[in-house]
């Protein structure tokens, strides 16, 4: 199995949110239901301010809490390359993958009734071309790729001031600062 | 706050389950006085207790999304708490409603059934608190989820026992066997709010834990609901002193008013408690 992941050039990011915007036009996603979201971090005061922001969607973890506690085994790694998606034939939408993702991944659909989430836009990947929110940055700060291969290529930081422990899940994700 | 249903769904079930363990008690004192007076004593808390659990099912199906695809929340059993404990409370609400009709059936109330469906309901409160422990939500991750789980199947399942048996007992001038019940009861509920005490004095550990990105930490969370929960524990407090006050008053009539009284003060005192545990999870 090749394991895909993301890499996030926090260095590049502007905080623009596109990656944000094209992900909820592509999904149809309404309003309080992000599958990719950008996190901002101020700290510090004059003289010495400082501002980053990260985007986040879901990790793909290699160690899914998600995948671990839901009860109807809907949420699921692909065997292909380590996706996490969610079967809507079992999703029973009782939220408790919610409430066991560091990172917020998993969305409720009101309308479905079941949960949502980041599939890496499969669709698109069939069709040989990148995620949305990769091809949509205006910076190109997030790539998306064969784990490995991000691996060697940016390093392994896969957890930065703000986000959760990354030893709860062991999230697929290279970050740079 | 927006998880009534699972509010509804714990409380209920957990009086149930603590009422079950409360009527087995009860039925060692009474079935001195044979089957007959026993079934007739213990028929409606029993009946009460199975209905209980009938409304805690419903609930449970309110907070589903997609309600039709629940028989897959059984699936996951070998690493779902969730999984764990839907099969656990099915078991001890099949178990709640065969203890009851049987006993309607038979005109009889079965010790036995009632002691394993006891049983199968504390194993349940177990994996209930497990999911919620087992989980990434700041406070949740503490004794305190175990301890004020069994508490409230243990308080509010005394009380209730109590405000249901005492008319059936004064009826038939079974007032002896009233005050020791009374006593029982309340020496039941003081147990069952000491292990909700220990559980909050070892809560501040978990308070400050943060694993979602963007979340708020407990300490947090509960920063504007100081006032409910100090209101409810000056209404439990309330509620206690009643029962006390029926159980250890040397009048030997006890009053069924005040037994109700005590039931809807302390009801309402564990609904407060379990509002302020979901404000941490929404």
């Amino acid at each position: 199995m090749v394991q895909m992941g993301f890499y996030i050039d926090v260095a590049k990011c502007i905080g623009c949110k596109t990656c944000t915007i094209a992900c909820k036009d592509k999904n149809d996603l309404e309003v309080g239901r992000n599958f990719r979201r950008v996190y901002d971090f101020e700290e510090g005061s004059f003289p010495k301010p400082s501002i980053y922001h990260l985007s986040i969607s879901c990790n793909h973890c290699k160690d899914p809490k998600c995948v671990k506690n839901c009860p109807t085994t809907a949420i699921h790694k692909r065997a292909e390359d380590g996706v996490v998606v969610i079967d809507h034939d079992k999703c029973v939408g009782c939220k408790y993958c919610e409430w066991n993702c560091p990172y917020g991944a998993p969305q409720f659909s009101e309308e479905l009734g079941k949960m949502t989430k980041c599939d890496t836009c499969l669709d698109l990947r069939e069709k040989g071309e990148d995620p949305v929110c990769v091809s949509s940055c205006i910076m190109r700060a997030i790539e998306f790729g064969p784990i490995d291969e991000l691996r060697a290529k940016y390093g392994t930081i896969n957890e930065v001031k703000g986000m959760p422990s990354a030893s709860i899940t062991q999230p697929n994700i290279v970050i740079h600062m | 706050m927006h998880e009534w249903a699972l509010l509804i769904f714990s409380i209920c079930v957990q009086t149930a389950i603590g009422g079950m363990f409360m009527l087995w008690l009860y039925q060692r004192n009474i079935s001195k006085s044979g089957d007959e007076t026993t079934f007739t004593i213990l028929k409606t808390p029993l009946i009460i207790i199975a209905v209980l659990s009938l409304i805690g099912l419903g609930a449970s199906f309110w907070h589903l999304g997609a309600p039709s695809n629940a028989f897959n929340t059984i699936r996951n059993i070998g690493s779902s708490w969730m999984s764990r404990e839907i099969v656990v409370t099915g078991l001890f609400i099949a178990a709640a409603c065969i203890t009851a009709g049987l006993a309607i059936l038979q005109k009889k109330i079965n010790p036995i059934l009632l002691l394993v469906t006891a049983i199968i309901g504390f194993v349940d409160i177990y994996c209930m608190a497990s999911i919620y422990s087992n989980s990434l939500i700041s406070g949740w991750n503490s004794i305190n989820t175990f301890t004020s789980f069994y508490g409230t199947a243990l308080v509010l399942g005394a009380v209730l026992i109590a405000s249901f048996t005492v008319p059936a007992l004064r009826a038939k001038n079974m007032d002896d066997n009233a005050k020791t019940l009374l006593k029982l009861s309340f020496f039941t509920a003081l147990f069952g709010i000491a292990i909700q005490l220990l559980g909050v004095a070892l809560f501040p550990a978990a308070m400050t834990d943060v694993n979602i990105m963007a979340a708020t930490a407990a300490t947090s969370s509960l920063e504007p609901y100081q006032g409910t929960i100090a209101i409810r524990w000056v209404i439990e407090v309330i509620g206690i002193v009643l029962l006390g006050y029926m159980a250890l008053s040397p009048v030997k009539k006890t009053t069924i008013t005040v037994a109700f009284v005590a039931l809807i003060v302390i009801g309402f005192a564990e609904g407060l408690s379990r509002y302020v545990f979901y404000v941490l999870g929404s």
